[in-house]
């Protein structure tokens, strides 16, 4: 009697946790279904944050403000505020590949901020003795976290600080995004 | 007793659950810049959606860089908050779709009666025509 209570409910149960599993599969980068933390950054923060940038700077025509377009970008410290070890051209080189398809700015790789990013570039580019194009603008920022918590709640701020910075030493333009997440703990989707 | 308790507490928590918050607003009367609205061709497969975060109109205007900008007015008929993503999809002069980080998936909330505006600028100055999706977020 005992087992012909016990034996559905077993079997209620086995399908319920089965029923609550995903097999793994592809889902879009930053899209709607991504994982959400509170307390890390996530792939469509970053997304997010380059979106904001990108329109905005484009938005301001800052770089059209050269004698001869398109503008040479260098890309100088992004500075990591946050607990978090974080490689900050997931932020950097969304906003480079935007500005380049927009025919707006090139980004120098043979100049940089603790040397040249391609170092093979920079020799081919000292073996024929081309002059170098000093760069118009650099783009310097910062990522910086908040937290806060209420009971189970947590919640956590993540600013993506970026400036744009001329010849002249004069900060051109700035962006300043803020996103902010809340909840108990991680979940699926926006 | 237990039959009064049970529905007393039914009525707290449907209170609770349907919490409004609505938006009061105050604007100049007489505006002196001007909106350039352009004529929409719209698609609605979420009537609910469409209802919370219904599109009052489009305007564009030109960067300094001469790329487009577009701005679209939506508006929450409802009296709750609702949580949406919107992506911008840009095409160039031959309908060629150009996709980097401006036609990312953004999350965003409008409150109970609230309008706002969400804007985007085109990747390049040879986008010409757009499509703003919304979907409702989970």
């Amino acid at each position: 009697m005992k087992n012909q209570i016990l034996s559905p409910l077993v079997a209620v149960g086995v399908l319920l946790i089965a029923g609550c599993g995903t097999n793994a599969h592809y889902v879009q980068s930053g899209g709607r279904e991504s994982v959400v933390s509170v307390d890390q950054i996530n792939i469509q923060d970053f997304i997010a944050a380059a979106n904001a940038a990108t329109t905005d700077l484009l938005a301001s025509g800052a770089l059209d403000r050269v004698s001869k377009p398109p503008a040479v970008l260098a890309m100088s410290r992004i500075v990591n505020n946050t607990s978090q070890q974080i490689d900050t051209d997931l932020l950097t080189k969304k906003i480079r590949v935007a500005l380049l398809q927009s025919g707006k700015a090139v980004t120098t790789t043979t100049f940089g901020l603790g040397g040249p990013e391609d170092p093979l570039a920079q020799n081919i580019q000292q073996q024929e003795a081309k002059p170098t194009r000093l760069p118009d603008f650099t783009l310097s920022g910062k990522i910086i976290e908040t937290f806060a918590k209420a009971g189970n709640t947590k919640q956590s701020t993540y600013s993506f600080q970026l400036s744009l910075t001329d010849n002249r030493g004069l900060a051109v333009w700035e962006g300043d995004k803020d996103i902010t997440k809340q909840g108990t703990r991680s979940g699926v989707g926006f | 007793m237990k039959t009064k308790l049970a529905a007393l507490f039914a009525a707290a928590l449907t209170v609770a659950g349907c919490h409004t918050t609505t938006v009061n607003s105050v604007e100049n009367a007489q505006k002196s810049g001007q909106r350039y609205m352009i004529p929409d061709q719209r698609v609605v497969t979420d009537l609910s959606l469409n209802r919370k975060v219904s599109v009052v109109g489009v305007n564009t205007a030109m960067t300094p860089g001469n790329v487009l900008k577009v701005q679209v007015e939506l508006l929450n008929e409802g009296s709750k908050l609702q949580r949406f993503v919107y992506t911008f999809e840009w095409f160039d002069a031959n309908g060629m779709q150009i996709n980097n980080v401006t036609s990312a998936t953004i999350a965003d909330q409008i409150e109970g009666r609230e309008s706002k505006f969400i804007s985007a600028v085109a990747p390049t100055p040879a986008c010409t025509d757009f499509r703003l999706k919304l979907i409702k977020a989970n």
